[in-house]
């Protein structure tokens, strides 16, 4: 998936006058770990020639990777996002963390949200899905309460994998049966995503998503790791249950394809591994297809926080995934970094910041704590 | 928590506003309304829908749009057309300048652009994405030439106040310059004799110039003669010779052949390898448009008619074409030409945007081109020698706009659009009414297309 874009043999000059108040003067990075889910992202950090600096998050980067980075972009102007996406098109997390790290120095330059730079907000408040700990319905009580009282109101649920032993008809029966003890747990006003993390055969993914049609899930995610377009056929073909997908994916081509075919129904390219700037290409793409994106995200809150400046930029967006941690000490740890719990919503929907750049101050002492390694 | 109880207010009253009239009886009528009126927003917000944003946008508001017709000599501008250009004021002195140019129909598109008055005066105009699908959207009609140049023009203003404000052009916006010497260009020209082929090589090579575009030398009907189809190919053979291996070279089909025709033209002028050949036929039957492409390698251009990122997906989607041409006048602005920017290079489709208007619109494009990897050569309704058209576009625009410097037209270097439009000069070309697109007939009176 990671396949770099068209080649139209483009070479981008070379970086203009270091003088430029917007060309890139340093270039930090943390690589982050959290404490008990041990789920991993990179944060960078740009400053630019006026002094204004931005952060960027994308997925875990080695730090010869990140190392490679800071000599990339240094004297590269913040605005240059084409040439972080075809130079970065290799080393996807890269891509996202420098250039989100560029709209949110830009943006702080020029005193406005992110959202505001990125073509104004087409809505005023962002719609969160809570991507929920733990892989069955008691296991996942503590990421929903949380999630609850932090106001969402959209909520993902593990799909079960199938033992070759288990005949189909009974597995379907306890895939229901799962469905409605989550539904009932949720509450009337929960809606539901439910998440296969590509754990099915297309052939169990077609029969489940036929089987809950009448369920009314907004969709049915990543439901097998069969990414061929015969295979997703298999399932949409099927059934009509929306199919989400896309969360490995770094090639806008690939999306288009999938566009083409009629295999899916929402687009999920994954923060951590896709800048703002490339979903925004997605979902230009999609958007003509009257498909929309969601992206997914399993990184950090400065990246749930870049989602909710891209939901409230594009016109076919939906919701904005949010990894919401079962455990208090993950919890307490994303809060630190952005400086008190910013991952919040009323009635399911994201306030948005109207402060310059993401809107919120990251807190570099809780990057220094939480990281593996400072580069 | 005073915000978000405010906002919580207004969406429940737009939800009260919306509820279907009710009779004394307490019923609602039955029978008697389309089944619309549970959905209509009856909000009396101007423009409609902005309330809700008031909190999350800037202070800056639209507080006036003018449109203005600008005619020029027919002497000097044979197959031009009025220009409309598009100007937006706003509370804090700000302007922004689109062009909305419609071939044949000027009046319409100037009437266009003034019926979506009430979409822009009082909005927001950072909210540049909402108050396109505000106008394609919410004009149910979406679509078509006559709305998308309209919104052309707004949307070209719209980013040239954005710019203005954030103290940025557009093309660093749109994620900086490929290569900040300019993009890549071509003239129009045409040569009808080996001896004229070679002066206009030798000109075009002092100019700095490296592509030219012709057309083909006849009309031509949906099954041709073998006289006229030996004349197409020998014009185009005539002109390769004269302009040599150095002069890249295209040719605009201007939709003349049937697929058909096409086809066999096609077929033969491949040893040419020219820059593209264009339109090869009709743009309304994108199947019919395959068949024809399917024998040649040449490069397959079209676009210029094609509205909206949604006009251009099937063509897109279709693999038929190898660069897409788009006119920013037309297809919906900045926002949409890089929509299918977007689109394209996914495909590997690269973009020649199309640009028969006036200056505005050619200078928008730039911006455009300038972000855009799959960036292949911008077109302007210009020649090599500039002629008294350009001395009319330098005093509207107070530089020698789209004239290329070492075969690249420069990009604007001031913020926004990076143009000043003098107002003065645009009263030396006042709007003389529409003039339609001319015609064309075959010997036997039917009609051609040209």
């Amino acid at each position: 998936m990671r396949r770099p874009l068209p080649d139209f043999g483009v070479s981008f000059a070379p970086p203009q006058s270091a003088a430029h108040p917007l060309a890139i003067t340093s270039f930090r990075a943390w690589r982050i770990k959290e404490p008990v889910s041990g789920r991993r992202y990179t944060v960078v950090k740009l400053q630019s020639q006026s002094g204004n600096s931005g952060y960027g998050e994308g997925g875990p980067a080695s730090g010869l990777e990140i190392a490679e980075a800071r000599g990339a972009v240094t004297g590269r102007r913040a605005t240059e996002s084409e040439f972080v996406r075809s130079r970065f098109a290799k080393v996807p997390a890269l891509e996202a963390a420098v250039s989100n790290a560029m709209l949110d120095l830009v943006s702080r330059s020029r005193e406005i949200p992110v959202y505001q730079y990125f073509g104004g907000p087409t809505r005023f408040k962002a719609r969160l899905l809570a991507h929920l700990e733990g892989a069955d319905e008691n296991a996942i009580t503590p990421s929903l309460e949380r999630a609850k009282r932090h106001g969402m109101l959209a909520f993902t649920m593990p799909a079960l994998s199938r033992d070759s032993m288990v005949p189909l008809r009974a597995y379907v029966d306890s895939m229901r049966k799962r469905v409605a003890a989550i539904h009932a747990k949720g509450g009337p006003d929960a809606e539901w995503v439910l998440d296969a993390s590509s754990g099915m055969t297309p052939g169990d993914a077609a029969t489940v998503a036929t089987a809950l049609e009448k369920n009314h899930l907004m969709w049915f995610d990543e439901p097998t790791g069969v990414l061929t377009a015969d295979a997703l056929a298999k399932i949409t073909s099927e059934s009509v249950m929306p199919i989400g997908l896309g969360r490995t994916v770094t090639d806008i081509s690939f999306f288009q394809g999938l566009l083409r075919d009629g295999t899916i129904n929402v687009l999920r390219p994954s923060l951590g591994l896709n800048s703002l700037v490339k979903i925004k290409r997605m979902a230009a793409i999609a958007e003509t297809h009257y498909v929309a994106v969601s992206p997914y995200h399993d990184g950090g809150p400065i990246g749930t926080l870049a989602g909710v400046h891209l939901n409230a930029a594009l016109p076919n967006s939906f919701a904005q995934q949010v990894p919401v941690p079962a455990n208090d000490r993950d919890a307490a740890m994303r809060a630190d970094i952005t400086s008190g719990n910013k991952e919040v919503a009323e009635k399911g929907y994201a306030a948005l910041f109207n402060r310059p750049g993401w809107g919120f101050d990251v807190n570099e002492r809780a990057l220094d704590a939480h990281s593996e390694e400072r580069i | 928590m005073k915000r978000r109880n405010l906002l919580g207010a207004i969406a429940a009253a737009g939800a009260l506003g919306a509820a279907p009239p009710v009779r004394r009886n307490g019923l609602r009528p039955l029978f008697s309304d389309c089944g619309c009126a549970p959905q209509v927003q009856t909000s009396k917000d101007k423009p409609p829908g902005s309330t809700v944003f008031k909190d999350v946008g800037s202070k800056l508001r639209i507080t006036n749009m003018q449109v203005f017709g600008v005619t020029l000599d027919e002497r000097i501008a044979q197959a031009d057309r009025p220009y409309v250009f598009v100007k937006l004021e706003t509370n804090q002195g700000v302007v922004g300048w689109g062009e909305a140019t419609l071939e044949g129909k000027a009046s319409a598109a100037m009437a266009c652009v003034m019926d979506l008055k009430d979409h822009i005066i009082g909005s927001d105009p950072m909210q540049v994405e909402h108050l396109y699908q505000l106008m394609y959207i919410g004009s149910f009609y979406r679509g078509g030439p006559v709305l998308g140049s309209a919104i052309s023009g707004i949307d070209q203003a719209l980013w040239d106040i954005r710019g203005k404000v954030l103290n940025l052009p557009v093309y660093e916006l749109l994620g900086g310059p490929v290569d900040p010497r300019g993009v890549r260009g071509y003239y129009h020209a045409s040569a009808w004799s080996l001896a004229q082929a070679r002066e206009l090589r030798d000109r075009t090579k002092a100019a700095g110039v490296t592509a030219l575009k012709f057309q083909l030398p006849d009309l031509l009907e949906w099954v041709e003669t073998g006289a006229k189809l030996k004349r197409a190919v020998k014009h185009l053979e005539m002109l390769r010779e004269g302009l040599g291996p150095d002069v890249d070279f295209a040719c605009d089909f201007h939709a003349r052949p049937s697929p058909t025709v096409a086809a066999i033209i096609l077929r033969e002028i491949e040893p040419l390898h020219m820059l593209f050949a264009e339109e090869v036929c009709p743009p309304e039957n994108l199947r019919a448009m395959a068949k024809a492409v399917k024998y040649s390698t040449t490069p397959i251009a079209t676009g210029e008619r094609l509205i909206a990122a949604y006009g251009c997906a099937e063509v897109i989607d279709m693999g038929i074409v190898d660069i897409l041409q788009p006119d920013i006048a037309h297809v919906g602005g900045v926002t949409a030409l890089w929509k299918v920017s977007a689109a394209a290079e996914a495909s590997g489709i690269r973009m020649a945007p199309h640009a028969c208007e006036g200056p505005i619109g050619g200078i928008a494009s730039l911006h455009v081109d300038a972000a855009g990897p799959n960036f292949l050569a911008q077109e302007i309704c210009g020649f090599v020698d500039g002629g008294e058209k350009a001395r009319v576009w330098e005093d509207l625009m107070g530089f020698p706009a789209m004239r290329m410097v070492d075969g690249r037209y420069p990009l604007p270097r001031g913020v926004g659009l990076g143009i000043n439009i003098s107002e003065a000069a645009l009263k030396r070309y006042p709007f003389q009414g529409t003039r339609p697109f001319p015609t064309t007939f075959f010997e036997d009176g039917s009609i051609a297309s040209l």
